[in-house]
């Protein structure tokens, strides 16, 4: 009988971790599971964009579909558009291509931009953070300092003139948002190390001889987690605006790939022309952010449980 | 008192002989106001000496910098041109508005830093338009000039406005705030045509649009790959599909409107089997991911009637070579400025997209000006190209000068320092109701001859403000196209392209074109009430050219086009 009731009890324990709190929290979280639902479409978009998009994203229609129109605006056959005429649900682009494939195949490049920037500014934030943060003195004072001038400067305008030392192109560009995205990390990490440094359990482990980066890896890292990924998840948002400004202004994603940002910048004259060639790309990057703004709001919610009991 | 007496009869005897030898010569105009020391290149010929008039000389014998030894007025209406070498389009290139004629006096009065803004602001010509004001930021006004020489404007008010966009100038036309607009955008043309308020103008200005290569670039150090790029581009594609209607594939790097332009073999056809057996013959094989080689293509986001849509022409370009060759490239937009200084020094590591559009119409315009032997933008000049230009160069008949275009132009065709695209076609759109509103081949349309109807003001609206109205030392079109509504040149070109004779009656050239004979028109008024003579046309080409000239002031003293069409008087090397 006592077993039975140490063994429920410990279910009970087991079952009110932390990270499971949080996941009901966010599981009943309305708007983050809308976010969090976009953002799985769009990674399913990603990775099968070869078997969804009707064309290859670069690949001009020019004598592929005779009678084609440049700038042809959406021919769906279920609203009306005659049989006879291929299928474009969101036009042709002023180059004869389909621009569904083309927004479809952009996922792509958006959500690797998002992803990647934010990982590498994550893991060189975090770094800097914990050295800052756990080391303290001159060295905490050096970091920080230099991320505080980084913070100084507008993000994009930092952006900019990263790229435009370094030379145009997508790689240089996401290399350039992830620097710009860097010191924020570290901010984050520094604070949640400064204060978990402090706690009983670090110093019980520093007393019993664990060394600086067992501790830092192992005690202090993994409870500085959950505000790093509210900020991640925000960040990835910001990012691919980041990397969709850039493209605009020809500085990101080159000729022909197939990047929302650099699909407006192209054809941002036709605005009155040909709307939709402005409008599906334009609408492909506003619900990507939102999915992402609504599940980073969601997962602070989640996480932070101070703000819970508020 | 009797001394006194003395003393006053001789004063007024005196003054009464003075006036009396001033009263002599009652009507000389201003070539002695200035001091002769002042005016080392510009005298008085005191051989020509007429009654009441001291014809001015520019001379330059040494030939060094300029093609002009000299300019001198014969007589009160005749003007004589001896050049350095012969220059069949000497005349071609003085129907362009920087050698339009201005007042001796006003030149002499203006031409210095002190009257500088006067210059620049506030130009008087002979042409059907003088100036009323010009609104800085917002407009200029012009008023009908009621003592014009020829059929007076038909319109009172010429009103000059400007707007950048394509889409806002159509608004405006589209509104009724504008009769004429410039530089339609090509996506436009629709509207404008199924609009019964609207009439669309195509405007024929001789162009090119060519892709070029630089010869001292690898891999286009080899004429094969160059010429297999030449046949494996599909030219007619990029015409049909990004070029407004009108457009026409080019077979030669000049417009066949313009005399000599394309005589010799046409350009090659479309032929990727040919191009691609070229590339394996010059040692670039596909790799096993189809590639040859990689390259770039530069280019710089700018409309011109040459190239509309640069962007879409250069993924096009980029598409064709990936497709038809197996060439991958890179696309690369440049900052226009940093474009323009690196391809004409010959600077990029890779393909270019530029182009040219006519200042006058003359083959020279186009061959000499590319293909010349101080050209860098190829890369090494091309003796085969340049000497039957030379020679072509120095001949006045036009018929006589044909074998030297054709050996020219063939041995572009087989040399492929570039590849002629595209002739492209722009067009202009004006209210419906405005009577003779018709495109130029050059410049702007004569506004002079529209009549809006019921309208006593015409408003043109052009992409932005001119520089300044002193069209010597600008090259901006929006300052030429002012410039031609108040002064007039010796000859000009008609709305259709024609070269005629304007202020000049006549113009006689010699057998080997070194002399230039013009007989102006008599009774022809200045906007400030002095009669056109012989020394306004020495004085007005005096400050254009002659760098030594106290009157060789401007806005920025670059004088680019008599620079380029002539090279400057007494200038230093």
């Amino acid at each position: 009988m006592t077993t039975t009731t140490a063994e429920a009890t410990a279910t009970r324990i087991r079952a009110t971790s932390p990270w499971q709190l949080a996941l009901r929290r966010l599981l009943h979280h309305r708007s983050g599971l809308v976010g969090g639902g976009i953002i799985l479409f769009l990674i399913f978009v990603a990775i099968f964009a070869p078997v969804l998009a009707p064309y290859d994203p670069n690949a001009v229609l020019i004598d592929v579909e005779p009678g084609i129109q440049r700038r042809q605006k959406p021919c769906i056959h279920l609203l009306g558009c005659p049989p006879d005429q291929p299928q474009h649900i969101m036009g042709i682009d002023g180059n004869f291509r389909d621009v569904f494939s083309r927004v479809i195949y952009g996922t792509r490049v958006s959500l690797f931009i998002g992803f990647t920037t934010v990982s590498v500014a994550i893991v060189a934030g975090t770094i800097l953070g914990a050295v800052a943060g756990y080391v303290g003195g001159w060295v905490d004072n050096l970091i920080m300092r230099f991320m505080d001038v980084l913070l100084a400067f507008p993000s994009l305008l930092l952006a900019i003139a990263i790229v435009t030392f370094l030379g145009r192109g997508l790689q240089n560009a996401l290399l350039a948002i992830a620097i710009v995205s860097t010191p924020v990390y570290a901010r984050v990490v520094r604070a949640s190390v400064l204060s978990i440094k402090e706690r009983e359990y670090v110093q019980a482990a520093r007393a019993l001889g664990a060394s600086h980066l067992l501790i830092l890896t192992k005690h202090i890292l993994p409870n500085a987690l959950p505000p790093l990924i509210v900020q991640a998840t925000l960040g990835i948002a910001t990012a691919i605006l980041d990397a969709a400004a850039l493209s605009f202004l020809g500085l990101g994603a080159q000729p022909p790939l197939a990047e929302w940002g650099s699909m407006l910048g192209e054809e941002r004259n036709q605005v009155f022309t040909a709307p939709h060639l402005v409008f599906f790309p334009g609408l492909a990057i506003m619900i990507t952010v939102l999915a992402f703004n609504l599940l980073g709001d969601a997962l602070r919610d989640a996480l932070d449980p101070r703000l819970h009991q508020r | 008192m009797r001394r006194l007496v003395w003393v006053l009869f001789f004063a007024i005897t005196l003054s009464v002989g003075l006036a009396a030898c001033k009263k002599a010569t009652p009507e000389t105009p201003a070539p002695t106001e200035a001091p002769a020391a002042e005016e080392p290149a510009a005298t008085e010929a005191p051989a020509a000496e007429a009654e009441g008039f001291q014809p001015l000389v520019v001379t330059d014998e040494s030939c060094k910098t300029s093609k002009i030894k000299a300019i001198e007025a014969l007589d009160e209406y005749t003007v004589r041109f001896t050049l350095c070498k012969p220059d069949p389009a000497f005349l071609a290139k003085i129907a362009f508005q920087p050698f339009f004629i201005r007042p001796q006096e006003w030149i002499e009065a203006n031409a210095n830093e002190a009257n500088r803004e006067i210059l620049l602001t506030q130009p008087v010509g002979t042409g059907p338009y003088k100036l009323e004001k010009w609104y800085r930021g917002d407009k200029i006004v012009f008023k009908r000039f009621e003592d014009y020489w020829g059929e007076p404007a038909k319109t009172e008010t010429l009103v000059f406005r400007w707007a950048k966009e394509g889409a806002q100038r159509l608004l405006e036309l589209q509104a009724g705030t504008a009769d004429y607009i410039t530089k339609v955008s090509p996506d436009d043309f629709e509207t404008v045509k199924n609009d019964p308020n609207l009439v669309l103008l195509p405007v024929k200005n001789p162009n090119v649009f060519y892709i070029a290569f630089i010869n001292t670039v690898k891999p286009f150090d080899d004429v094969r790959v160059r010429k297999a790029i030449a046949m494996g581009i599909d030219r007619e594609r990029i015409v049909k599909n990004y070029y407004p209607e009108g457009s026409e594939v080019a077979d030669f790097f000049t417009p066949c409107v313009i005399e000599n332009g394309c005589v010799g073999e046409p350009w090659y056809s479309f032929d990727p089997e040919a191009a691609n057996a070229l590339l394996d013959e010059a040692g670039f094989p596909k790799n096993e991911e189809g590639v040859r080689f990689e390259t770039k293509i530069y280019y710089r986001d700018v409309f011109r009637v040459y190239l509309p849509e640069p962007g879409k022409v250069a993924v096009e370009i980029q598409n064709q070579l990936w497709e038809n060759l197996g060439i991958k490239a890179e696309v690369i937009v440049m900052e226009s400025g940093e474009f323009i200084k690196k391809s004409t020094a010959g600077e990029l590591d890779g393909l270019y997209l530029l182009g040219w559009g006519a200042d006058y119409l003359h083959v020279t315009n186009f061959l000499d000006f590319h293909f010349s032997k101080k050209n860098p933008q190829w890369g090494n000049p091309y003796p085969e190209i340049y000497e039957p230009l030379e020679k072509a160069a120095t001949i006045a008949n036009p018929e006589e000068a044909r074998p030297y275009y054709e050996q020219a132009n063939n041995a572009i065709r087989e040399l492929v320092p570039m590849i002629p695209v595209a002739h492209g076609a722009a067009a202009d759109a004006a209210r419906a109701d405005v009577k003779n509103a018709k495109a130029a081949v050059l410049g702007p349309p004569e506004l002079w001859t529209f009549e809006p109807a019921g309208r006593d003001t015409l408003v043109y609206l052009k992409a932005a403000e001119p520089i300044s109205l002193y069209c010597a030392d600008e090259t901006d079109g929006e300052s030429l196209d002012a410039c031609k509504m108040v002064t007039e040149g010796l000859y000009q070109y008609t709305a259709d392209g024609e070269m005629v004779p304007r202020l000049a009656e006549k113009c006689e050239v010699n057998e080997d074109a070194t002399v230039i004979i013009c007989y102006l028109r008599k009774g022809v008024k200045f906007h400030d009430g002095t009669t056109l003579d012989a020394n306004d046309v020495v004085r007005t080409f005096d400050a254009a050219l002659n760098a030594a000239s106290p009157y060789h002031v401007g806005n920025t003293g670059a004088f680019a086009y008599p620079e380029y069409f002539f090279g400057l008087m007494n200038s230093e090397e």
